[in-house]
């Protein structure tokens, strides 16, 4: 088990940037320096002391130079809704790095990564990893609207192109669910001869469910990342726990990240 | 950042007490179920360092536990439904017990069981282990046997008390359940069949719902009840027995600071549990010594066994 610390992050910015979708930049370098892809920090929000327990975010990238990291979050209940009126300024106490992240293995040549919503930002930091890595990569990116694709922009830059996208309401690239692109990008891999050996996918849990089979049709080997409701964050409690095929596992430490065929959906 | 110490305070202060035979070089151990069996905490706190480790229950052979979702946060408190999920006693000798031991940490082994016998043979199975004393668990709320069921009625704590004394010459804590109508005739029920020393409160049975889905929040509909909004209700239970009994309490329910622990004492406790106040701080154990020995040195106690009853009312 990898040592985790309790750092008190000062809140550099929390801006809105999508519909109820909002970005906050915290200076933690001790995380930012040691945080690996598809990790989170557990979170105790500043000012909500009657909500007695932490609330895990994914880190969408770390900055180890600058010692920040960046969170995207999602406005769905009171908590983060809270957290919208946070100022810069504040301290929030972050505990992290936690949990297994991501694992591309060495000999990975050519991965698709595909992201529901705001799952696109815990996959951004393995997308610079693979990058790095001189891996072929794809990405595709599924939202309700255009401007809920937050994300895009940033993953075009690393990209150097458009990752394929989908909007549930048809505002940006293929109208509906993303299913179809991931669909489509297996068998032009295939068919270039050129498959892919590595998938993750980040989402919601049913389009989890959909792309890890599509990724078991094709022989492609895939990895999900798991949202459990938490209360310890560090593997005690057994709150958050995943059921698979060797039993209940900790989503917080033994993942969040998964191989999808061990995942009892 | 500068790293926080992951041991107390030196003070000058006598912390060490006496629960029931076994002895703790500080009153504060950690509630059965929210400290695994320590190792995940010891980035933040040195478990030796603490009066105990109270492990999270364990059974014969393992349990699953509950289906998700086991938990939901309510105002000041939480809800959780895990349902005793554990690898069983086998896995606890092998894996944890030595660990603890080589730490050098005081360690209560919380026995689970869906029967009479399962607790027993728990028991058995550690005696020959590096164990300092057994807490009886006959209060958790989330298994449809054993557990809360067992501790409801006076005949059958009776009989599950008497047949783990029976088994054992360790001291032996019986926890007890809230969720009664007169815990004190449990406590005197526990302390005539052979028990050591008493720790309560367990979780109180509640439940959460989703009003816009119509839906439980716990997959199990309903679940135990910790955190600070049990507090009023924990001490209430802990003065009432202190009252009822002779043997020493080990008071928990919404311990997380100093001051709380204080008062758990101040109502009859000689010894206290951290709970739920372990998810949102890791430290939180060391800083209800801290805050202990922050007390006794402002109010000028020497010896924290003064503060034990010394309730004035």
């Amino acid at each position: 088990m990898s040592s985790l610390i309790n750092e008190n992050a000062v809140i550099l910015s929390n801006q809105q940037v999508g519909p109820r979708l909002h970005l906050m930049v915290l200076e933690a370098p001790e995380i930012a320096a040691r945080v690996a892809p598809g990790q989170f920090v557990h979170m105790k929000v500043p000012r909500m002391d009657d909500h007695i327990l932490r609330r895990p975010f994914s880190i969408y990238a770390a900055d180890a130079a600058a010692g920040t990291v960046d969170i995207l979050y999602q406005v769905v209940g009171y908590g983060s809704d809270h957290m919208t009126g946070l100022e810069a300024g504040l301290c929030a106490e972050l505990m992290g790095p936690v949990g297994t992240g991501w694992h591309a293995g060495e000999n990975v040549e050519r991965a698709l990564l595909v992201a529901g919503g705001v799952g696109a930002a815990p996959l951004f930091m393995l997308a610079e990893q693979l990058v790095g890595r001189g891996v072929k990569l794809d990405v595709v990116l599924g939202a309700q609207t255009e401007q809920a694709l937050v994300c895009r922009s940033r993953y075009e830059e690393l990209l150097g192109c458009c990752p394929n996208c989908s909007t549930d309401d048809g505002t940006f690239g293929r109208p509906g669910f993303c299913t179809s692109l991931v669909e489509e990008a297996l068998a032009v891999a295939e068919n270039e001869g050129r498959p892919y050996d590595y998938l993750a996918v980040c989402g919601p849990e049913p389009l989890m469910r959909i792309v890890a089979r599509l990724a078991q049709a094709h022989g492609v080997p895939a990895q999900v990342s798991m949202e459990k409701r938490m209360a310890c964050g560090i593997g005690a409690c057994l709150s958050c726990v995943v059921d698979t095929v060797d039993g209940k596992k900790r989503a917080c430490v033994d993942g969040p990240v998964f191989d999808s065929q061990k995942v009892v959906w | 950042m500068t790293a926080l110490s992951r041991t107390p305070r030196e003070t000058s202060v006598n912390l060490a007490v006496n629960l029931g035979g076994l002895s703790m070089k500080n009153p504060v151990t950690v509630a059965s179920g929210t400290f695994a069996a320590g190792r995940e905490y010891h980035d933040f706190v040195d478990v030796a360092s603490l009066g105990a480790v109270t492990t999270k229950g364990v059974s014969l052979n393992g349990w699953e536990g509950n289906a998700s979702p086991r938990i939901a946060e309510t105002p000041s408190g939480m809800l959780n439904s895990i349902g005793l999920q554990n690898p069983g006693v086998a896995h606890l000798k092998e894996h944890e017990l030595p660990w603890l031991a080589e730490v050098g940490a005081t360690t209560i082994v919380n026995v689970s069981g869906h029967s009479f016998d399962e607790y027993v043979r728990v028991i058995e199975a550690l005696e020959e282990a590096p164990v300092d004393a057994y807490e009886i668990n006959i209060s958790c709320p989330n298994v449809d046997a054993g557990g809360m069921t067992m501790g409801c009625h006076v005949p059958s704590v009776e009989k599950v008390v008497g047949m783990c004394r029976e088994a054992t010459k360790r001291p032996l804590i019986v926890k007890l359940t809230p969720n009664v109508t007169d815990i004190t005739e449990i406590a005197r029920a526990a302390e005539a069949a052979g028990a050591d020393a008493l720790s309560l409160i367990n979780t109180l049975l509640g439940m959460a719902i989703d009003a816009k889905r119509r839906k439980p929040q716990l997959a199990r509909v309903v679940g135990g009840f910790s955190g600070p909004a049990v507090k009023p209700v924990a001490l209430r239970m802990v003065w009432q027995c202190h009252q009822a009994v002779k043997v020493p309490l080990l008071g928990m329910g919404g311990i997380s600071t100093g001051i709380d622990a204080v008062e758990f004492m101040l109502a009859g406790a000689t010894s206290v549990a951290v709970g739920t106040a372990n998810f949102a701080n890791p430290r939180a154990t060391v800083d209800v010594i801290d805050g202990i020995i922050d007390y006794c040195e402002e109010q000028g106690v020497k010896d924290v066994n003064e503060l034990i009853g010394a309730l004035e009312c």
